[in-house]
């Protein structure tokens, strides 16, 4: 085992790129003052609309306020967690593959799927983060029943699997950057169809709900989680959410793989 | 203006050429056009089943919220305007000072890019328009009168908002990073436009800051007027309110354009 496969080595990497781009942050100071500014108010207007919503109903697909804040609170982590190191790290990869750069990451003495999955990370999204547990917090205190602590850890493994799955995702989406080089607009086409997690998929027909659960896998990163949560989770859906975040990871990289060997560089 | 109409048909035609380059782009920015009233409609109408009484919400059944947000599909198509996120980099990439030396006001330009996307992109919308009516179902009341008046009140509130977005994105010329003011007129749309909900659902504060505001004009009240849930008299009201805000827009453009040409040539020497 040489020192560059240890999990330990791995972590200081990671621990490496954070202070890189915090200190890449640091020199633009105000702008990260605006982007949380502009988080708050993403937030409150979160709020809004789910003022919105309940002042006209009871319920939505089955969900009460606090399911739906709940929901909105993972919706939102999620956003932040795509936003902290998934969709820049994936858009570098898009934009070196067009550029020819890719050379200079794949030149590094280390896995390079890990590399250029973590290198760059935006410390301010950590806001949505943030602002999502607070969501997600208020929420759980509201709830007519009480969270279980065995329903917290649940909640957690399926947040970690919905995480996974959206990272697989994104790894093919930029994957497809070496057959189609021009794709930078898909990232602009995730996020508009991301906008429908934001409510439970039970508000959707069946064969939208299906298209969102296997095609683009919503149900798993901000639906099922949130469930979970609240109790609405059936048991069968945490199986197949650990098999699916297993899966996809394993396909995703795989395709990477595959994808690089086809790379030819900027020289060529 | 005899010159500005003898321009206008060759930038449209060098605009159409040039979309035709970006249609995948194109394409993608049409589609959340789709995508976001979709998820509002579905949104809605299941909302409705969660109600009191389980039948309408403020009056809207769902097939009334299925007209609504259809009709918000069409008149946010129609009055799509992007120069907000458009006008830094136009100024950063130099291709502002190339538009600043023809012999015509830099926005004709835009107005001629903003009419060959929305003409272009509905070779796409029209079909998937069709078929979200096919789906939804939604019921319409519009009459003869409706589909007359409709079409002055659409282009009064594309350009009561295009004319707004383009005072608003000139103020690019003093702040490099525009992403917040693009997040601001997004948000307004949403809420104070009426894409999330229409206003008479909104929360009362919500509905104040919404009739203090032009953006009400621009959705709300075309997609109210063209499902023919007005009346005549409130139809015209709305459409005097379009034109005061367009008068409004542009005195702003006259005082905001000389700022900024002004400002332009300190920073572009």
């Amino acid at each position: 085992m040489t020192k560059e496969n240890t999990v330990l080595h791995h972590l200081k990497l990671l621990w490496l790129f954070l202070r890189i781009s915090v200190q890449n942050d640091a020199a633009y100071r105000v702008d990260f003052l605006a982007n949380v500014f502009v988080t708050l108010a993403h937030f409150g207007a979160e709020l809004v609309g789910l003022w919105t919503i309940f002042s006209n109903t009871r319920s939505l697909g089955g969900w009460n306020a606090m399911e739906v804040l709940a929901l909105l609170g993972v919706f939102r982590a999620m956003s932040g967690i795509i936003g902290l190191f998934i969709s820049p790290n994936m858009r570098l990869i898009m934009e070196e593959i067009r550029e020819g750069t890719l050379d200079f990451a794949i030149l590094k003495p280390i896995n390079t799927q890990f590399f250029t999955s973590f290198r760059r990370i935006v410390v301010w999204r950590l806001a949505d983060v943030v602002l999502g547990g607070v969501f997600i917090t208020v929420a759980c205190t509201q709830l007519s029943a009480a969270v279980s602590a065995a329903q917290l850890i649940l909640f957690l493994v399926m947040l970690v699997a919905g995480v996974v799955i959206i990272y697989a995702f994104w790894l093919v989406l930029a994957t497809c950057a070496f057959w189609f080089t021009r794709i930078n607009n898909i990232e602009m086409v995730f996020w508009n169809v991301f906008e429908a997690g934001r409510y439970p998929v039970d508000i959707y027909r069946p064969v939208i709900q299906r298209v969102l659960t296997y095609l683009i896998p919503l149900a798993f990163i901000t639906t099922y989680p949130a469930a979970t949560l609240v109790g609405k989770i059936e048991p069968g859906n945490v199986a197949v959410a650990l098999a699916a975040a297993t899966g996809a990871l394993v396909l995703a990289s795989a395709f990477w793989k595959y994808g690089l060997r086809s790379y030819s560089g900027a020289s060529a | 203006m005899r010159a500005v109409l003898r321009a206008l048909p060759a930038l449209f035609r060098l605009a159409l050429a040039e979309m035709f380059q970006y249609r995948g782009e194109m394409v993608l920015w049409a589609v959340w056009g789709v995508v976001y009233p979709s998820v509002a409609m579905a949104m809605w109408g299941v909302a409705v089943k969660g109600s009191p009484g389980g039948e309408a919400i403020g009056g809207y059944t769902p097939g009334d919220f299925a007209a609504y947000f259809w009709l918000t599909m069409v008149v946010g198509h129609a009055t799509t305007a992007w120069d907000i996120h458009e006008m830094s980099w136009l100024i950063r990439s130099g291709r502002m000072s190339a538009r600043l030396l023809r012999p015509l006001l830099p926005i004709w330009h835009s107005v001629a890019d903003n009419l060959a996307y929305k003409i272009l992109t509905l070779t796409i919308l029209v079909p998937l328009w069709l078929l979200v009516i096919v789906v939804a179902q939604p019921s319409f009341q519009t009459g003869r009168f409706e589909l007359l008046v409709g079409i002055p009140v659409l282009v009064l509130a594309a350009v009561l908002h295009y004319l707004w977005g383009y005072n608003l994105a000139l103020l690019a010329f003093w702040f490099t990073r525009m992403d917040a003011i693009g997040q601001f007129w997004f948000g307004a749309g949403l809420f104070l436009g009426g894409r999330l909900a229409p206003l008479t659902i909104m929360p009362e504060p919500v509905q104040r800051i919404a009739s203090a505001l032009p953006f009400k004009w621009v959705i709300w009240f075309p997609a109210e007027a063209l499902a023919g849930w007005l009346k005549p008299g409130a139809v015209y009201s709305g459409m005097v309110n379009q034109l005061i805000w367009i008068v409004l827009g542009l005195v702003v453009f006259h005082v905001m354009w000389r700022l900024s040409i002004r400002r332009y040539s300190a920073v572009g020497a």
